[in-house]
This record gives structure tokens, sequence and C-alpha cells, in this order.
């Protein structure tokens, strides 16, 4: 959802990132501050030249799976909760961000010339294992190194990749592998693409163009294996697709948002996400999709979500502190339920830093009810700039 | 009578010179009483700072023996008898000998500081030997702003700032008029005599024996008394 | 320490002594200090420019002579997921006249590589990098000296092509080091550097940080099986080391010459210490009498010298910091024209060339000292006193030196016989003998002196008798100041006679060599010895010249191997011109069919010493189509580089390189035309491409001009080290004249006039002039051969011939006598001023 943020954010700070990385001899102690926040990076950048989702579009698919050139950010975003046979609980999340530099495509002589820049995260959680793992990878989009193929889909950046298996039901295989982690699954999907927003444009702001196509496969039936350390899982679960393609940038007063993708045992998923202004309070453009079980989807506003946290968790490394435990209800839809990670710390260490992990669904009686994934981000972002400017 | 401050005993003494042997010693003896004045009379070349040389440590023999104040200084090493000398002798030169790079009043604390006597109460000697030679106001000045008699005058002070037992000096009024070398020898009459200081003087200037206890001279590379001048033994 | 006022006051009571000695240590201890700082200099700014550009890799994948194909490195990255890997793409270009290496980089694999940064404070600027052509990075100092500012752009040249860059943005590196390092470093996004340097489609390296053990190997393995023939993967530390190792003799020569400088400083210190203990040999004979000690009668003199040398020593360091950004200069420059390019500025002192300095300066001030503290200390008290008999005792010494001279240059001479020893030998050799011919000065100084003493006496009458009799009778200072001067004059004549011969020996080469009568390059002089190619385009259009002129076409390139690099000069040559060559080895007639069907090589004559390489042997060569055997047909002068090439036709390079590029092309004039108006046609033809159109004269001056140029710093350091034994000369016979004051003043007051003072002062250090000069003429030939024949030989593999010119020693000669006649001008001068009286009063 949000992650159109997350996007052009981490793309921004991609850039950032390689060139403080070159600095092997820099003195060490700077590292947080160098940390982005998401308002700053994504503050008033002019948007002249891209396209804008400002008007309402037909989607068609499976075309629209694969790439939109013209848009400054596009992401394909796969999370999802999965099992051994040993019922051993694993989440992952694998995401493909394309940033363009440049509204326009570039003509050079050389083949390394291009203007798309690629981004993609990696993580996986091992909740037996307490342990989180996370990668991150940049590449621009030339020689093979990175792009993405529209129909069938195939995004990839150097072995990480996301390939169309089967038009429909969709099917995609996605493939990654780190020395000391790797996955291999094959996603179906359960249900259909969900159009979220109006008809697929969701407005994250006020400001005319400050919106983003957005869908959803909320259900994807997984298989395949996975890679511990040395050791391998077959596995099973339901993962989660989120598209979203934008020029857009928050509001100058968004600081961040928290985001859940739930799927209920009762066949429902939900979407919900909030958008948080500066002054601690939700903004009126948050919100989200309900799809039941046959697929029919309706729009979640603002009011009729009542948010809560119940608990809170500081990250020993960034020193941000975020929620832990959330309590969502909707009394509209019967909806009363808190979200617990699975593990507390799934704090990506990235160049844009942001929390994203496994989520178990309960009953407010704390009985199990669902699993899903959940998003927060900002709550670095307002603890540096407390402490002043950044560099 | 107590131990001789100085004693000769069957000194030889020759120097090569070209192809030439030059015996200066063959077979020299001679003792020395503690506070006796000694003057050595003789024509240039007949040996007479070569004596100097041997009594001061400088020079060795090449046969017999030389002591001084109980020491034989042929059996003291190099750097032994140059400690000997610095805390023991007192030298006065024809040529005044002042270093030239210091001034009058380093030339005579120069002894002190050699012999680790540099102190308040070596300081204070210093000024009133430079007092009692009559320069106590020229202590700034370098030796080649004074005349031949006031450096012969430093000279002395320097030789006697450490309160040596025996003063060598060679030939110390060769160098100057008559009335300022009387001055000399005054000093000399005035600062050693009341300390009880040996005196070895040599000189070819017949004019001052009056004022010695006992007169020598070297003849054929022996020292004998020369005639007249009581106390003298062959 | 009212005895260490005694001396020090000595010290200042001479002042003119005394700045001349301390003169003597800072000229030695600068030129040492500047010679070792340009060479570190340049040694380190290579080799952190390599290491900084280099970063954190490992190992390098490179490629033949047309560097890699792009896809190889999406093979390893992505197909063999080695993910420490980033590709590179560098050269050289021309900005404002300086010539900066262009780095092209691949931000996005950059990030476990280098050590240099750049902040940004907002994206653009990469954005700009990667989108914008022609952006690039350099320090912001590097923009100031440039006056440029961000944002602004400047044309600059390479391969041939003016475009224009941007300045995107600035360097940020983390540290001093880097900074030097970059100093003359443009980075660049890798799309821009392909572009710029023409190498659109081909990467120049690929950088790799591979885990270290078992997986090291496993990665080698996996590399190497992906490798196209032609590719090969090194160490990172192999190609730094074979650029330091290539010129390390150059280096070497210039570090002999820089001691030589500083053994005549050591003659110097030794003469003026010498000097200051027999002018106070009385002065010690009063304080030993008073019954100071040997041990502090040592230790004064030692201390005395010490201040002089620490002064010196001072003095010569901050000289030497000054010289030693000039010799930089000079250092690079040669390097630049004979290895590689490279640009070093603003080098920071190097602590390690001062220390060196420092350490040096004062240590050999107190060696040359101790001899003079010995023999102050040495003697008992009353000979001290007297001081004809010092100089007897010196002369009872002159036949063990004798001796002992002879003996060292006999031990000189064996070190020439063997090779074993290589360069270092042969230095060490030579200063055996420098030394043992010193060692015969002395006696040298008598034979001579009464040889020349009826000429003196002929000349000035008794006064010249007495002058000739001067330098015999104080011979323990005239020996060794005699000695300093011949060090320093045969040095320079050796230098020159050496330099004189290899210049002469390049110009015949190149009358042989160069046959063509116009000759076409690219402009650009980036690459140092290698030129991008040309225009493929422009190479056909002159082409189409055949009728009018018979055409050349050349490349010359470096071919990486297992054992280092080796440089391939690719030639298609008529049989005409072929048999033409300047052959050392070989018979060009039959070595014509091999090579002409690009089956046989030629080496050329350092490449034959080095590899020990004749006729009938081979050489193995990484051709593109894997390692492949060229037998040698015939060895060649070339005097071009000293690690030597290999000459191979162009078919035999086309065949074995797939190399179609050419980067040089002449031509010879066919009966038709004159050499102008081939001139004309060639400069019409190649139009308004950046290339360089040159005739035979032209070029043939030019490369003398390269070689005046690459001798430069041996002019420099000859010069110094000449200035050296003048200082030296000077303060010796000026403190032997003013020793001699009371003397003059004696001759003065029985009568001589001031000019007849001036006549026996000069005369004598005339006489000592015309002697060093004399006894310099042998050494200095001596020398020219040692190093011809051992140090050049074994150094660079050249051999060249021997031009003894007359002028050239009749210079020496004459510089030797003014020196000389100067230095005594000052002492009777002021002898023939002062007057007697007061001469006579002052005590010796």
């Amino acid at each position: 959802m949000r992650r159109i943020l997350i996007s052009a954010a981490a793309a921004a700070c991609a850039v950032l990132l390689m060139w403080y990385s070159w600095s092997a001899l820099r003195p060490s102690g700077g590292t947080r501050q160098e940390t982005l926040s998401v308002a700053q990076t994504l503050g008033g950048s002019a948007a002249a030249g891209y396209l804008r989702a400002d008007k309402p579009r037909r989607f068609s698919f499976p075309a629209d799976h694969g790439p939109h050139p013209g848009f400054r950010n596009e992401w394909w975003y796969f999370t999802g909760n999965l099992q051994a046979a040993d019922g051993r609980r694993f989440g992952y999340q694998l995401t493909f961000f394309k940033t363009a530099l440049t509204p326009a495509a570039v003509s050079r002589g050389s083949a390394w010339g291009t203007n798309e820049v690629y981004m993609a995260h990696f993580a996986v959680t091992d909740v037996a294992g307490e342990k989180y793992r996370f990668a991150e990878r940049f590449s621009r989009a030339a020689l093979g190194l990175a792009g993405a193929g529209g129909t069938p889909l195939a995004v990839r950046l150097e072995d990480w990749s996301a390939q169309q298996t089967s038009p429909r039901p969709w099917g995609v295989r996605l493939s990654a592998a780190e020395p000391d982690f790797a996955l291999d699954f094959n996603l179906a999907s359960i249900k259909p693409e969900i159009l979220n927003g109006a008809g697929g444009l969701s407005r994250k702001g006020a400001t005319p163009g400050n919106a983003s196509y957005y869908y959803s496969i909320p259900r994807m039936a997984t298989t395949g294996t996975l890679r511990i350390g040395k050791e391998r899982f077959t596995v099973k679960g339901l993962s989660w697709l989120d598209r979203e393609w934008s020029t857009s940038a928050l509001e100058p007063d968004q600081v961040g948002w928290d985001w859940f993708a739930l799927q209920l045992d009762d066949g429902r998923d939900l979407m919900f996400y909030q958008l948080r202004r500066r002054d601690g309070s939700s903004d009126p453009f948050s919100g989200g999709t309900l799809i039941a079980a046959d697929g029919r989807a309706r729009a979640v506003t603002r009011d009729e979500v009542q948010l809560e946290v119940v608990s809170w968790w500081e990250s020993p490394v960034s020193g941000a502190r975020y929620p832990s435990t959330w309590r969502l209800r909707i009394p509209s839809q019967g909806i009363a339920l808190e979200v617990v990670p699975r593990l507390a710390d799934q704090e990506l260490l990235t160049a844009f830093r942001y929390w994203e992990g496994a989520v178990e669904v309960r009953g407010l009686d704390g009985s199990p009810s669902g699993s899903g994934y959940l998003e927060m981000t900002g709550y670095l972002g307002a603890a540096a700039e407390n402490k002043g400017p950044l560099r | 009578m107590a131990e001789p401050i100085v004693e000769l005993r069957g000194v030889g003494k020759s120097f090569h010179e070209g192809d030439r042997e030059r015996v200066v010693f063959r077979d020299a003896s001679l003792s020395i009483d503690p506070g006796s004045w000694v003057f050595l009379f003789g024509r240039s070349g007949s040996g007479k700072s070569t004596l100097l040389n041997l009594v001061s440590g400088i020079d060795l023999p090449d046969r017999g023996e030389v002591m001084v104040d109980g020491a034989s200084l042929s059996r003291l090493s190099e750097r032994e008898r140059t400690l000997f000398r610095r805390n023991h002798i007192g030298f006065v030169f024809q040529f005044y000998n002042l270093i030239p790079t210091l001034t009058v009043d380093e030339n005579v604390l120069l002894p002190l500081e050699l012999s680790g006597m540099l102190t308040p109460a070596g300081r204070r000697r210093a000024a009133e030997l430079l007092d009692a030679v009559g320069l106590a106001d020229r202590g700034r000045a370098f030796p080649d702003r004074l005349s031949g008699g006031e450096q012969q005058r430093v000279a002395v002070a320097r030789a006697l700032v450490h309160a040596p037992k025996l003063v060598l000096a060679d030939e110390p009024t060769g160098n100057l008029d008559a009335e300022t070398g009387h001055q000399v020898l005054d000093l000399f009459q005035r600062l050693l005599r009341p300390a009880g200081t040996t005196l070895v003087l040599v000189t070819h200037s017949g004019e001052v024996a009056s004022l010695a206890d006992r007169v020598l001279s070297i003849k054929d590379g022996v020292l004998v008394d020369a005639a007249g001048v009581p106390g003298a033994k062959a | 320490m009212i005895l260490w006022r005694a001396g020090m006051r000595n010290v200042l009571r001479h002042p003119w002594l005394t700045v001349l000695a301390v003169l003597g240590v800072a000229l030695g201890v600068a030129v040492v200090t500047a010679v070792d700082h340009a060479n570190e200099a340049a040694q380190r700014a290579f080799r952190l420019a390599a290491e900084t550009v280099a970063g954190r890799a490992t190992h390098q994948v490179v490629g033949g002579p047309i560097g890699l194909d792009e896809n190889l490195y999406r093979r390893i990255r992505v197909e063999l997921r080695l993910r420490g890997s980033a590709p590179v793409v560098s050269g050289h270009l021309q900005l404002s006249g300086r010539t900066f290496q262009v780095i092209g980089i691949d931000p996005f694999a950059e990030p476990p590589l280098r050590s240099f940064s750049s902040r940004f404070t907002d994206r653009g600027v990469l954005t700009d990098l990667m989108t914008r052509p022609g952006t690039v990075l350099m320090l912001p100092e590097t923009a100031a000296e440039l006056g440029l500012k961000r944002g602004d752009s400047v044309p600059a040249d390479s391969a041939g092509v003016r475009r224009e860059l941007v300045l995107a943005g600035f360097l940020e590196p983390p540290d001093q080091v880097s900074r030097v390092a970059l100093a003359s470093v443009l980075i660049c996004d890798i799309a821009t550097a392909q572009e710029l340097l023409g190498q659109v489609g081909r990467l120049s390296r690929i950088d790799l940080v591979l885990p270290e053990g078992e997986a090291e190997a496993r990665a080698l393995k996996e590399v190497r099986a992906v490798l196209p023939p032609g590719a090969d993967i090194v160490t990172a530390g192999a190609k730094a080391g074979a650029l330091d190792q290539m010129t390390r003799a150059f280096r070497l020569n210039l570090k002999a010459l820089s001691l030589l400088a500083l053994v005549v400083g050591m003659f110097l210190i030794y003469n003026t210490m010498t000097f200051s203990v027999v002018r106070r040999r009385r002065l010690i004979g009063m304080l030993r009498a008073l019954g100071v000690s040997r041990r502090e009668v040592f230790a004064m003199i030692c201390a005395e010298a010490l201040l002089i040398g620490i002064a010196g020593t001072v003095a010569g360091l901050a000289a030497g910091a000054l010289l030693g950004s000039e010799l930089t200069r000079l250092v690079t420059r040669t390097i630049n024209d004979l290895y590689f390019v490279m640009e070093v500025r603003r080098v920071p002192l190097l602590p390690g060339a001062l220390w060196k300095g420092a350490l040096l300066g004062v240590a050999a001030t107190l060696a040359a000292t101790i001899p003079a503290a010995l023999e102050a200390t040495g003697a008992p008290p009353r000979a001290v006193l007297s001081r004809s008999q010092a100089e007897s005792r010196h002369r009872k010494l002159l036949p063990l030196a004798t001796c002992c001279g002879v003996l060292l240059i006999a031990a000189g001479c064996g070190l020439f016989l063997t090779e074993r020893g290589g360069v270092v030998g042969g230095f060490i050799g030579l200063f055996a003998v420098i030394v043992g011919y010193t060692l015969l000065v002395p006696a040298a100084v008598m034979l001579l002196s009464a040889l020349l003493r009826p000429v003196l006496e002929l000349l000035l009458g008794s006064l010249g008798r007495m002058a000739a009799r001067g330098v015999v009778v104080s011979l323990s200072r005239t020996g060794v100041a005699t000695a300093a001067l011949v060090v320093a004059v045969s040095a320079g004549i050796g230098v020159g006679i050496m330099v004189g011969g290899f210049r002469l020996t390049v110009q015949n080469w190149l009358a042989n060599w160069l046959q063509a009568d116009v000759y076409l390059t690219s402009a650009d002089r980036g690459g140092g010895r290698y030129r991008p190619p040309l225009d493929p385009a422009l190479v056909r259009r002159l082409s189409g010249l055949e009728g009018e002129a018979q055409v050349t076409l050349s490349r010359r390139v470096r071919i990486e191997g297992a054992a280092g690099a080796t440089e391939v000069f690719s030639v298609q040559v008529p049989e005409r011109t072929f048999l033409r060559y300047p052959f050392k080895e070989g018979d060009p007639a039959r070595a014509w069919s091999g090579f002409h069907r690009g089956e046989a090589v030629l080496v050329s004559e350092p490449y034959s010493y080095r590899h020990h390489l004749h006729p009938g042997g081979s050489v193995t060569l990484r051709t593109s189509r894997g390692d492949r055997r060229f037998p040698v047909v015939g060895v060649i002068y070339d005097y071009g580089s000293d690690t030597g090439i290999v000459i191979m036709s162009r078919a035999g390079y086309v065949a074995n390189f797939s190399d179609q590029s050419v980067d040089a092309m002449s031509f010879t004039a066919g009966k038709r035309v004159s050499v102008a108006r081939l001139l004309e046609l060639v400069r019409a033809r190649a139009g308004g491409e950046q290339v360089t159109v040159v005739s035979n004269a032209q070029l043939r001056q030019a490369t003398v001009e390269v070689f005046d140029r690459t001798f430069a710093i041996t002019g420099v350091l000859r010069m110094l080290t000449m200035l050296v034994a003048f200082v030296g000369i000077l303060s010796a016979l000026m403190a032997m004249q003013v020793e001699r004051a009371r003397e003059l003043a004696v001759l003065r007051a029985i009568g001589l006039t001031p000019g007849q003072v001036w006549g026996v002062v000069c005369g004598e250090t005339v006489l000592i002039g015309l002697i060093a000069g004399l006894l310099s003429l042998p050494l200095g030939i001596a020398e020219a051969l040692v190093l011809i024949y051992v140090v050049n030989l074994r150094s660079f593999g050249w051999t060249m011939q021997v031009a003894i010119s007359p002028t050239q020693l009749g210079e020496a000669m004459l510089l030797a006598v003014t020196a000389a006649f100067l230095a005594g001008i000052y002492p009777s001068l002021r002898i023939a001023r002062t007057s007697p009286a007061l001469a006579l009063k002052e005590e010796g």
C-alpha cells in the first residue's frame, strides 16, 4: 500500500546508501543519522514529466502484472506466512521496487545507460529459531542485471526473481538466495486481483495526483522450499501480492504509516493502512479493503476502523520505538482482532529502515483467527527529526 | 719531615726528532717537600718544560718513577692522570693559555667545574681570587681584551681557584716586562705562601731566585742543585 | 657548563666556517631527501591510486588489448553469484592540459569494494551521473584548480575525440590518503566512461572480492571456467607490483645519484670537523693540561658536530621539501615518458623521507666527525699542542691509505665482473671504486704538486714554490678537500659522458628506426606509451593514399600474461624497411619470412637481456585463442622501453589478438610526391580529427626532446652534487687559509704586499683545483664506463656507445679550477684587508 512511499523513499535512500557504503574507512557512529525519514526523502520531490495516478483507469490482466513505464515508482510486493510439515512457522517478504530516475527513458551508446534502478528486499522470519534475516540489493535495469518483462511477468534483480508460471489462475514462481537463506516458491492465486481504492485509484492525500494505482491478490496458495542456514524445509501457506505504481509523494505533514494485510481463518482478507500525521493523529485518507471469502471486495474507511496500540517494542539497533501488538476493530463488520508480531524484531535495517513482519491474528479472547503481514514506517524518522537535521 | 709531595726516582726521558734521539733526562731524581718552592733554571730546550709535563702527568717517563702526593703517575691510566691533574695541580703557562672563548670569570671557574667544586663557596673563592689579582671588574671581559700582565694574573687565579696542593708554573714571567713580572710573583707570594702550597716554577731569569726555597738546574740529563741556594741536594 | 660554552662559542666565533659546514650538511641532506621524496611520492602516488581505485578488491579479471566483453560481468555476478564483484572502465583523458584518470563504475555494484566515498545532500547527483551523458565527479580542490563549479561543463579530449564533460558533483574522500590518490581522478558512471573512452561494450577489468581459503579456490576455478581466451584473473597486488618493478631500476639510479651527493657532503663535514679540531689543537692542549679528560674533549667535539649536523639537517630538510616537489615533477615526467601515465600532485611531505633524511644527516655528520674527534683525543696532551706532528702522522698513514685504495678499486672491479650482483652490485662496485680512488688522492696530490712545483715556480717565483709546498704541508686537509672535489667533478664527468653517449646512441637508433616520411598518431597522450585506436574510418581514408605513398599501420598494446605484462608492437612493414631495422642479433633476410607471416617475432634488446632470449628461443603470449609460443628470429636495438618489447607483424597481431585497430600510421613518399606535399595530403585527409601528423624530422626531434626531458633530473642531480662539492672546497680552503692567518700575517709583516698574499693563497687553491680536476678525469671516465657497461646494462638492458668529448673534460677541469679559485678569494681578501698586527696578536 503505502509502500509506494517505501519504494520511492528507499530508491532515493538507496542512492544515498550506495555512496555512503563506499566509505569503508568512514568513522562509525553516524549510521543512525544517515538513515532518512520518509518525509524528508519524499518531501516535495518534483514530479514534472512523469505520469500521475490522477484518474481512474481500466485494469487488464495479466498485462497489468507487468511494468508501467512513465511512472516514477512501481513495485511487486510478495509477503506470506508458511508452515513446514512439522508445524514450524515462517514468514517471508520478497519485494521488487523499480524507480525511474527520469520521466523518459534515456538513449545512450552504452548498454549500461538507463534511467531505471531496481531495489529488492528479501526477508525471512524463522519463528521457532527466533531469527529474522533480511537482505537488500540494488541494480540498474541494464545488461540483464535487473528488469521487468510484461506478459508473462518476469521481474528480476540479478538472481532474485518472480516469474509468471500460469496466466489464469495467475501463478508465479519466486526465487531468491543469499548465503544464509533462500527460497524457491510456487504461488497460485486463490482469489482474483482486487482493485483497492476507487476502482484501483488509491488516493493518499488531498493534493491531486498524490495517489497510486493499487491492486492486490490477497490469497495465493504457496508451496516450495525454504533454506535457513544449511537446513531445508518444505513449506506451504498463504502469500499476499501487492502491486502499486505511482509518481506521488506524501503530503508534507504525513510522517509514516501502519499497514495491515490480514488473511482471516474465516476466509475474509483485510487490507488497511493508517497514514499518520506529524501530530500523531491518523490522516483522513487512511483506508482499506475488506475482501469476502468469495472474492467480493468493499472499501473500508478510516471512520469504520478503530485502531489501538496495545504494546510497544524498541529497536536496540535503530532506537526506533515501534508499536508491537495492535487491537483492530471494525464493528460494522463484526471484526475485533489482536494483531501480534510472530517475532518482536522484524526490523529491516536497510537503506530505508522500517518494520515489516509476519503477524498472528487472534480474537480478543486470544483464539487464533488468522495470519498476515504488518508494515510500520516513520517511527525512526520522527525520532531522527527530533534530534535535529540530517546531514 | 713529612712525606715529599713530588718525588722523581731515576727518571729517564728522551724524544725522537726525525732520526735523532734527544735525551732530556738520563737519570733524574728529585724530592720536593710540601709547601716548599722549587725553581728550575736552565737554557731553552734543556728540558725544564718536560719536567713540568712529567710532574703533571701530561707526559710519562721512559724509565723511572714519578710520584706526586704519594701516587705513582706511571701506574695511573690516562683518565686517572687527567682527573688527578684537574684536582691537585694548578698550571700557569708562559703564554697564559686562557681559553679565548671563555670570559675571565668562566676561565677561572673552569677548574672548579672540572673538579666538581662549582659551589657557591667555590664561586666566592673565585671572586676573591679575582679581587686579589686586581681584576674583579674585568670578570666579563674576554681574554683578548686584556693586556699580557692581566691575562697572566687571570691565569694565576685560575691555577689557584681549586686550591691545588701543587702549582706548576712554566716561565710565568717570561712574556712580561719586569714590573709586571714582579706583580705576578708578588701574587704567588701573597696567595701561595700563606696556604702552604707547593710551587714548581721554571724560569731562566735569575732575578726571581731569591724567592725560592730551592733552586735546581738540569745538567746532562740530571737535576742538580744550583750553587748558592740553601737546601739543595744532589 | 663552562666547558661546553667554550666549544659553542667557538662555533659562533667563526660564523662563516660554521655557515659553510651547515650548508654542506644541508645540501647533502636536501638532495637525498628530495630524491627520496620524489621517488617515494611517485611510487606512493602510483600505489595509492592503484589501491584506492582497486579498493578492497582481492582479484581482478583482466582482458587482452581490447579489454573484456561487458557480458562477462553479468555471468560472474548473476550466474556465478559472485556478489563481491564490480565492473570498471578506466582510461585517461586530457582536461585543461592535465591528464586525468577516468574511472567508470557501477555505483550499484560498489558497496563492498571501494574506500572513497561521496556524500550527496540531494539525490540529484546520482540521477545526473546515471542519466546525463558526460557527467563526472572530482575532488572539490581539483575543481577549484580548474575553476569549475558544479554544473559547469568543460571540454575534454580522449581517444582523439573532444567531448563536453559536466561536473555533476564532488568526491568527498574520507581521509587524506584517498584525497591524494584521487587528485587527478574523475569518477563517473560506467556508461559515461564507456562512451567517453570509446569503449562501448567493453570493460577494462572486473574487480573481485573473493573470500579466503577454500572458497577462494572454488571461486577462482568457477571464474576461470567462464573466462574467454585472452582474459585472466590476477591478484590485485600483482598488477601494482609489476608496475612498481618496472620503475625500480630507474628509481635506484636516482637514489644512487643522490647518495653520491651525500658522500660528497660527508667529505665536506669530515673536512670541516677535522679542520675545526686542527684549528683548536692549542685550545684542546690547554684544556687537556687543565685536566679535561679525553672523553670530555671527545664529547665536546661531537656535541659541536651534532649541533652543526642538526642545524644542517633541519635546513636540509626544509630545502629538500622544496626541492622535492620540483624533483617529483621531474620524476613523474620521466615515468610518464618511459613507463605509464601517473599524475602526482599535492603530495604532502612524507614522514618516511624526512626521517631518513634527518637520520642520514645527523648520522653522517657524526660519522664524519669521529675521525677528527679521535684524532683530537687520541694524541697525548702535549702532542696536541704541536701541529707538525699530526701532519707527519697523516703522512705515515699515506701508504696504508694508498694500499686500501688499490684494494677497494680491485674489489669494486670484481663486482663488475659478476652478473649476479645486479644493479645494486653495480652501484656498490661503483662506490667502492670511487672511495678507493679517493684514498689514492693524497698520494696523488703529493706527486702532482711535486710535479707542478716547477711550473708554479716559473710562473710565480718563490711565492709559487710556497703555494705548492703549502698544499703538501697541509696534506691532512688539502687531501680531503681535493678528494671531495675529485668525487664531485668525476661524477659530473661520468654522468655527462654516459648521458652524452646515450643520446648519441638514441639518435643513431632513431635514424634506423624511423624510416617513413610522415607519421600520424592519435593526439591523445593520455595513455602514456599506449595510445587509443584511431577512428577506423580515418584509417580507411588515409589508406587511400596508397599509390602516392607507402602506408604502414601499427599498434602498440600491453598483453597481460601469467608472468606480467608484455608490450607488443605490431607493425605492417614492407620488406625493404624491415631489412634496415637495427638488428643486434639474427639475420634480417632470414627473419623476414617468418615475421612477415606473423609466425615469428622480434624482441628488443632489453627484452632479450631480461628474459635471456636470443634467436632460437621463443616468447609465449596470451592471445585471444589462448597461450601461444612465437619463435624469436631476431633481437633489435630499441631504446623506447626498458622493459623491452616484442615486435610482431600486423598480420600476426590481427590473427592472434582479434584486434583490427590501429593507433599509428606512417607514410613513405612515393616517387611522384615530395615529403612536404605528402604531409599536406595526410593533414588534409585527417581533417578535423584529433590526430597528430608530424614529419620524420619533427618526430626525431620530439623523441630527442623526450630523451632530454628524461635526463633532466640526472642533470639536476649532477649540478647539485657539484654544488655540494663547491661548497665543500670553498669551506675547506677557506678554513685552511683562516688558520694560516697568523702565518700570512707574518708574511705581510715581513713585507709581502696584499697582492702577493693573494697570489700565495690563490696559487695554492688553484693548484688544488687543478690537481682535483686532473685527478677527476680518469675517475670520471671510469665511472662513465661503469655506468654504461654495468649499471645501465643491468638496469635497462641497453647497450650504448661511449663518446668522450674533450670539451666535456675541459669543462670539468675549468669547473674545478674555478671553484677552487673562487674559494681562495674570500680568505685572501680578508687577509689582505686585516692589519698584520691584529692577526699577529690573535692567539692561534
